[in-house]
């Protein structure tokens, strides 16, 4: 497939309203910067629970109340998406990773010296959860901007992240336990985590910043009751708590998808060592399950980047994502068949297979919906309500092994949500696309700069767009069409 | 994430008491013999520091067990022979088959019958010798000739375990083919915390010794410190201002105030029962802030080195793509390349057109 940049004329300098992508060159050097972003993002909350056990004894605090540490993290690195996507938009990626890196490093050295639990709650919760999201939130959308064609695989590449880190930091932090107790370990966590910065260094700006003349985040554009083309920064403000996007079918579909995804996602995560040891397995060897899971999970993910990139694959990675969906709950629902180790070995490694598959492709999907321009505060909308699904997954299914006293009907619960929800996707898709694909058809008349090389590749998702808006010509084809911007805007 | 290292008794108690009617009918002239004898009181709940050997008690052993090893039960099965007032029923345990031991724990002190049964090798003879060790050395008198009774030999013997250096291995052997072995001793503490508790000078510590809960609780608790060779107690007796112990039953704190680096080493301590005192250590490690600091600032400049050197590189580059801009029209050869190199800023986006 090749996008030619910029066939019709070159963009007008003032007006550049998008970034071409790259495609390469140092977007590489940018998928690298966002791997070890999100690896932090996603591995820290999960590795700092090897800690949990030693200031649990030092700080004379119950399992439950350590534990929030961790929730509360994670509840606030996914709430804070829309003020993340705000400052992204404002500021571009590079400051706010660079930011989000510094108040990781410091959220952690100062929990190093805390003495009561509610400090480490503030520090490690609410300021490193802040710092992870900055992180989490510009990484992807610098991705987004620096890549379409090869987009999938530096999506793969980059979400790659979180096993890798989370295979790298647990025994890291094992180590470091043993030589430097709890606080010495949090002290240099925290200068790893630093290391966000130089992941921000090298994600160098595409897109000018706002200024008030040009401050044109399409957003603008995008707000079909506003026929300016340019507004103050302020007005962006608004549109990222923008609800306009629940207009939206196909974002609402991908929502719900992901809520169900999400609920069902981490029960069986936190769940599976004990199940394997209420089968009789040894703890060793139940909490092995896990590694094997997170390093098949490595090797996956990049590599369902590949396949999503393929040229058959690509026009129909929503597909692709609900087949990983309903793969991942299928397996979920045999789990409880599985009674011997060497079974839930098997069950680990398409656990593995099926989860890193979703995660690959789950923020690929929102970009291919939303496009670039759109993606900062989809994603920002999109995890913030995540956060719900994602605090209420765990507990509930604990809630169940409580009252039935018996795994499987946690596994029974969470591949039954997850395979709906895969399902669903499927089928409000494909409803979906041939309601586009007839509206479009409809529009084709109007529409003559559209080549059939945009239609052949990313019809469904140019169709869904032009249908919402027709004064905006998404990116998402790379083939810019200013001179359409300017006759309709 | 699950819980993380819940370190677990290994040997979880598979307990399974097989009695055996003959075996006990067959103790019972020795119990009664034993039961007879003048019984002095089992006391003592608090250790004689100056004693050597940590425990105390009762001389006379007012009751009797009877362990029997039993092929068919596991290996690391442990037997709990715990103390009724007045004992008067024997606990036999058959172990027979292949070389296995048992982990018999006792509390008070008693008279313990063990008993080794055995099927015998492929050419069973109609008699062989069998003889008891205990600790490696041959107990006297202790040779009998075992007949081969019912398709097994049967070995038994009675020792009165009163303190605690009749705690040990007993091993029961048939000639030179076949042995099994006892282990007895005090209930032992299971989680054994391998990995040193680190904490920083200046600091408050807390160390803890715990006893499985399934086990009997023990007397009482003590603390000691290694100075080189010699075995030194703690207690809040002996410095009220830096220590302080809170035994609670089945667990015990000793909590170290304002900990310097002398305080770095191993801490023993020691669940005290009326046969023994089961000990198992701690380690404490103290260091000073600087240890974490020096890993701590190196990764510092090395951050900061890398985000000026990927800043520097930066600017360098879109200084000479300035000039490049200023300068002469660009050469052929650099309009290329840069198509791809660039990262989009907006100099380079004018240059991308293609004629």
């Amino acid at each position: 497939m090749s996008y030619t940049l910029d066939r019709k004329m070159p963009p007008a300098p003032a007006d550049v309203s998008g970034p071409k992508p790259l495609d390469g060159g140092w977007g590489w050097m940018v998928v690298f910067g966002a791997h070890i972003s999100i690896g932090f993002a996603y591995s820290t909350p999960k590795a700092l629970s090897i800690f949990f056990k030693e200031i649990q004894e030092d700080l004379g605090a119950s399992y439950s109340e350590i534990a929030w540490i961790s929730s509360i993290m994670l509840a606030v690195m996914y709430a804070g998406g829309p003020v993340s996507s705000m400052l992204v938009s404002r500021f571009g990626s590079r400051p706010v990773v660079m930011m989000g890196g510094l108040m990781c490093g410091v959220s952690m050295v100062t929990a190093s010296f805390g003495s009561s639990i509610v400090y480490l709650y503030l520090c490690i919760g609410i300021i490193g959860g802040w710092g992870l999201c900055f992180n989490l939130n510009a990484s992807l959308t610098i991705i987004s901007k620096y890549f379409l064609a090869k987009r999938p695989l530096a999506n793969g590449l980059a979400m790659a992240g979180s096993p890798v880190f989370l295979c790298f930091l647990a025994p890291v932090n094992q180590f470091l336990l043993g030589h430097y107790g709890w606080r010495g370990s949090l002290l240099i966590l925290g200068g790893m985590m630093l290391n966000c910065c130089v992941a921000g260094a090298l994600m160098r700006p595409v897109a000018q910043p706002c200024d008030p003349r040009a401050c044109a985040p399409p957003q603008e554009v995008k707000q079909t009751n506003n026929t300016k083309s340019s507004g103050s920064c302020m007005k962006n403000v608004k549109t990222f708590v923008d609800l306009s996007f629940f207009k939206d079918q196909g974002f609402i579909i991908y929502l719900v998808g992901n809520v169900m995804f999400i609920f069902g996602a981490y029960a069986p995560i936190v769940f599976l060592s004990a199940y394997a040891i209420s089968l009789g397995v040894e703890e060793y060897s139940a909490a092995y399950l896990l590694s094997i899971m997170g390093f098949v999970d490595m090797f996956v993910r990049p590599g369902t980047g590949l396949i999503a990139n393929s040229k058959w694959i690509r026009p129909r990675i929503q597909y692709l994502f609900s087949f990983a969906m309903v793969f991942n709950g299928t397996f979920h629902l045999l789990c409880p068949l599985m009674t011997t180790y060497t079974l839930l070995v098997a069950y680990a490694v398409f656990f593995g297979v099926g989860f890193g598959m979703v995660f690959a492709l789950i923020f690929e999907c929102l970009m291919d919906l939303m496009g670039s321009q759109r993606f900062p505060s989809a994603v920002g909308l999109v995890t913030i309500i995540e956060c719900f699904p994602m605090l209420l997954g765990p507990p509930a299914a604990g809630f169940l092994v409580d009252i039935f006293g018996d795994y499987k009907y946690l596994f029974f619960m969470c591949g039954g949500v997850i395979t709906t929800g895969g399902l669903f996707l499927f089928v409000m898709n494909v409803y979906n696309y041939n309601r586009l694909d007839r509206a479009s058809r409809g529009d084709d008349a109007e529409q003559n700069q559209n080549t059939t090389e945009n239609q052949e590749q990313v019809s469904s998702s140019e169709a869904q767009m032009e249908l919402m808006d027709p004064e905006a010509k998404e990116t998402n084809t790379a083939q810019l069409d200013p001179e359409d911007r300017q006759e309709t805007g | 994430m699950q819980q993380p290292h819940r370190r677990r008794d290994r040997l979880t108690q598979r307990t399974e008491e097989r009695t055996t009617m003959t075996a006990a009918w067959r103790q019972l002239p020795v119990l009664i013999l034993l039961i007879l004898a003048p019984c002095r009181t089992v006391s003592s709940k608090s250790v004689d520091p100056t004693t050597q050997p940590l425990v105390s008690i009762a001389s006379q052993p007012t009751d009797t067990r009877s362990v029997v090893l039993q092929e068919s039960v596991d290996q690391t099965t442990q037997t709990l022979v715990s103390i009724a007032p007045q004992p008067t029923d024997t606990r036999s345990f058959v172990l027979k088959g292949d070389t296995t031991f048992k982990n018999v724990e006792l509390l008070n002190p008693v008279n313990l019958s063990l008993e080794c049964v055995w099927t015998g090798s492929q050419n069973k003879q109609p008699s062989i010798t069998g003889y008891w060790r205990k600790d490696g050395a041959e107990v006297q008198d202790s040779r009998v000739t075992v007949n081969l009774k019912e398709q097994q030999y049967n070995l038994t013997k009675v020792f009165s375990i009163a303190s605690e250096e009749n705690l040990g291995n007993y091993t029961c052997v048939f000639g030179n083919e076949f042995e099994m072995y006892f282990i007895l001793g005090a209930p032992q503490m299971g989680e054994i915390r391998d990995k040193p508790i680190v904490s920083y000078v200046g600091d408050i510590v807390v160390l803890i010794c715990k006893m499985d809960e399934k086990k009997p609780k023990p007397n009482t608790w003590t603390w000691y410190k290694f100075n080189g060779t010699d075995r030194e107690e703690i207690s809040a007796a002996t410095d009220p201002h830096r220590y302080l112990t809170i035994n609670d039953g089945w667990k015990t704190k000793l909590k170290v105030k304002n900990v310097s680096e002398a305080d770095s080493g191993l801490y023993h301590c020691g669940a005290v029962y009326n046969i023994s005192t089961s000990m198992t250590h701690v380690e404490l490690k103290v260091i000073t802030i600087m240890e974490p600091l020096k890993p701590f600032i190196s990764i510092l400049i090395e951050v900061i080195i890398l985000v000026a050197a990927i800043l520097i590189y930066e600017r360098s580059r879109s200084k000479k793509k300035e000039a490049e801009a200023n300068g002469p029209n660009a050469e052929p050869k650099n309009a290329q390349p840069q198509t791809e190199d660039n990262g989009g800023e907006k100099s380079s986006s004018v240059r991308q057109r293609k004629a």
